[in-house]
């Protein structure tokens, strides 16, 4: 335990800092977290409240790595402190351990079974509050309470949703390739809190999480036609978003979860179609004799950035929602395909196909600055963490077919495995649910 | 129930094996097939028509027509002179067996996005679809799909799997509920009205 002191740890943050990767190093600040005290340590459903302020310590540190803004510290090799010092820290005990900002807060039984998780961020040079978030959660639910923390504090540094209250909707893919099995499937960002929402009786695919993540729209091949469906993310509430024959996929939220944007193949010819996310009639967007496919919505809902073929290939265009405007943004070599705008709206992910390989790459909404991040045989399916830091993806191994989830900085960087019980392909991140 | 299907099956296999001009439902012999468009004889059938023995008829589409499947090249719905054989060849048998309805399935390879593979395999079905229907099968005879690229053929990945994946099957099935026609009733003549009303 001598390796962790403080100081050894101030010295390890000056090693691996400038190592860690050239991004904005300048920029990152050193957040300290000690453990959350208790006032009196109480046996919940979720374990003592005094191993539950270690947990949610240790589950805000670990949320804080994957962000590029903040180097987080602790909780094992920091000085504890008392409940009552949380909302008011005594600075001087604080200046030397190298950090620039601290996290106190408490954990604290409550009479109805729940607990209380009280978090707060202060700057050290400053001595002022930078942030503070509490909430009374089942004591089984403290992960959520640690996110949350994690999200505020990340949110008053960067200015930026986080992703750690986050989830991720995906395709379970079990049997045989000429055989599969497919299944809806959500869990939280970091692969825990996982359930199946359909059962495999029926092929479906592209699942995507509405704005509010209370609902998923995807496609099913329930009653033999390909259509759109939305369920309830608790599995309940499943219903064909359209009363029509037509074979329909593809489908998209708008920001403000009132729309879909969606395709529909009708005798050969594939369009983007608006409608009610509740139903009703759709309303064409494209005309175009070729194939129009794949819409995703600006983040302020005004433009819709889709695939089309009408040049020959499959290309980035990018039109007004209204459907004019249209025009060509991508013109790099082989095919263009499944484009997504990031939630802050300055770059466009997408997938690049040339012969059987894809690779997951982003570009600016005008066309220019493209770059590719992945390097695996078939990369594609991109969908950004709420942050726009992060793409998920689906790789497919080459020789076996089976696919799996990966993430990649969109700074650069290894793209790393996403863990899910079984094969996972199409995966669509959403922000958090209030 | 179970009587009329084992008679139709029976029918069908027996019919495989040695007349080439059989019909497994029940025409007499020297019956001429029915006109297309005009599906069986009114009350003959139960109103759900009778229950087929799909795999025989399959098998036999796949004798007479050559093959339930046609290819395609790369990103392509063009049908090649091959396709177009095995498809008048497939509409021929389809224009002789109005009492079965056919799904169309398109299938696209795994080179392009999912999204792009559900409009392709569209496409193509599509393509066919126009084909058979050009070459005077009924359109309400025929269904169409696009699987896009969840249901590949083989389970293997490399080049040589591409161009048998870029497919579309024929796919029999036993007709909905209300495909046949029903019998109408004798239509009645409204009374003449009495004079002086």
């Amino acid at each position: 335990m001598r390796l962790l002191s403080p100081k050894f740890l101030l010295f390890a943050v000056a090693l691996i800092a400038p190592v860690g990767g050239a991004l904005a190093q300048s920029s990152q600040i050193v957040i300290a977290v000690p453990q959350l005290p208790t006032p009196k340590n109480v046996k919940t459903d979720g374990g003592d409240t005094g191993v539950l302020g270690i947990q949610i310590a240790q589950q805000i540190v670990s949320d804080l790595r994957t962000t590029r803004a903040i180097y987080p510290m602790g909780p094992s090799g920091l000085k504890q402190y008392t409940p009552t010092e949380a909302g008011a820290p005594l600075y001087p005990n604080w200046a030397n351990i190298g950090a620039g900002a601290l996290v106190t807060g408490y954990v604290q039984a409550r009479d109805d079974g729940r607990i209380t998780v009280v978090c707060y961020l202060y700057d050290l040079k400053q001595r002022r509050e930078l942030a503070r978030a509490g909430f009374a959660v089942a004591s089984t639910e403290w992960r959520r309470a640690a996110h949350r923390c994690a999200g505020s504090f990340v949110k008053a540094i960067t200015k930026r949703p986080s992703h750690f209250d986050s989830r991720i909707a995906y395709v379970a893919a079990t049997g045989s390739r000429t055989q599969p099995v497919r299944r809806l499937a959500i869990m939280n960002w970091d692969g825990t809190d996982h359930s199946y929402l359909t059962q495999g009786e029926v092929t479906v695919t592209s699942p995507r999480l509405s704005p509010d993540g209370q609902r998923i729209a995807y496609m099913s091949f329930a009653g033999g036609t390909p259509h759109i469906r939305v369920i309830d993310i608790d599995g309940s509430n499943d219903r064909a978003l359209l009363q029509s024959p037509s074979i329909s996929f593809s489908p998209r939220w708008s920001p403000d979860g009132r729309q879909i944007a969606f395709s529909m193949a009708v005798d050969g010819n594939t369009d983007i179609y608006i409608s009610d996310a509740n139903g009703g009639f759709p309303r064409r967007l494209t005309t175009a004799p070729g194939v129009d496919t794949s819409p995703s919505f600006s983040p302020d809902g005004s433009k819709i950035v889709f695939e089309s073929d009408r040049s020959g290939s499959q290309q980035l265009y990018v039109m007004d929602a209204s459907g004019s405007g249209q025009r060509r943004i991508s013109f790099g070599a082989g095919s263009n395909s499944s484009p997504v705008w990031s939630p802050d709206g300055e770059l466009i992910a997408f997938s690049r196909w040339t012969g059987a390989a894809a690779h997951v790459g982003v570009m600016s909404p005008t066309g220019g600055g493209e770059k590719i991040l992945t390097n695996g045989w078939q990369d594609e399916a991109p969908s950004w963490a709420p942050d726009s830091e992060w793409l998920v993806f689906q790789r497919t191994a080459q020789g076996t077919g089976v696919a799996s989830l990966y993430t990649v900085a969109v700074g650069g960087g290894e793209a790393k495995l996403l863990g899910t019980p079984q094969p996972g392909a199409d995966p669509n991140w959403s922000g958090a649910a209030q | 129930m179970t009587f009329r299907v084992l008679i139709v099956a029976a029918g069908l296999v027996a019919a495989a094996a040695s007349a080439q001009n059989y019909d497994p439902y029940g025409y007499p012999p020297s019956a001429p097939p029915p006109p297309p468009g005009q599906y069986g004889v009114p009350g003959q059938f139960p109103p759900q028509g009778p229950t087929l023995a799909i795999p025989v008829l399959e098998a036999d589409l796949r004798a007479k027509a050559g093959s339930d499947t046609v290819r395609f090249a790369r990103d392509s719905y063009v049908l090649t002179p091959q396709a177009q054989a095995t498809l008048t060849a497939q509409a021929q048998w389809l224009i002789q067996r109005p009492f079965v309805q056919a799904s169309i399935e398109g299938h696209a390879d795994g080179r392009q996005s999912r999204d792009y593979a559900f409009a392709l395999g569209e496409r193509r079905a599509a393509a066919v679809r126009n084909y058979l229907i050009a070459s005077g099968v009924p359109p309400e005879q025929l269904l169409t799909v696009s699987w896009g690229r969840e249901r590949p053929t083989t389970a293997a990945v490399h080049d040589a799997t591409w161009l048998q994946n870029s497919r579309v099957v024929l796919v029999l099935k036993q007709p909905q509920p209300n495909y046949y026609p029903q019998p109408q009733p004798f239509p009645q003549q409204p009374l003449p009205q009495p004079y002086g009303n």
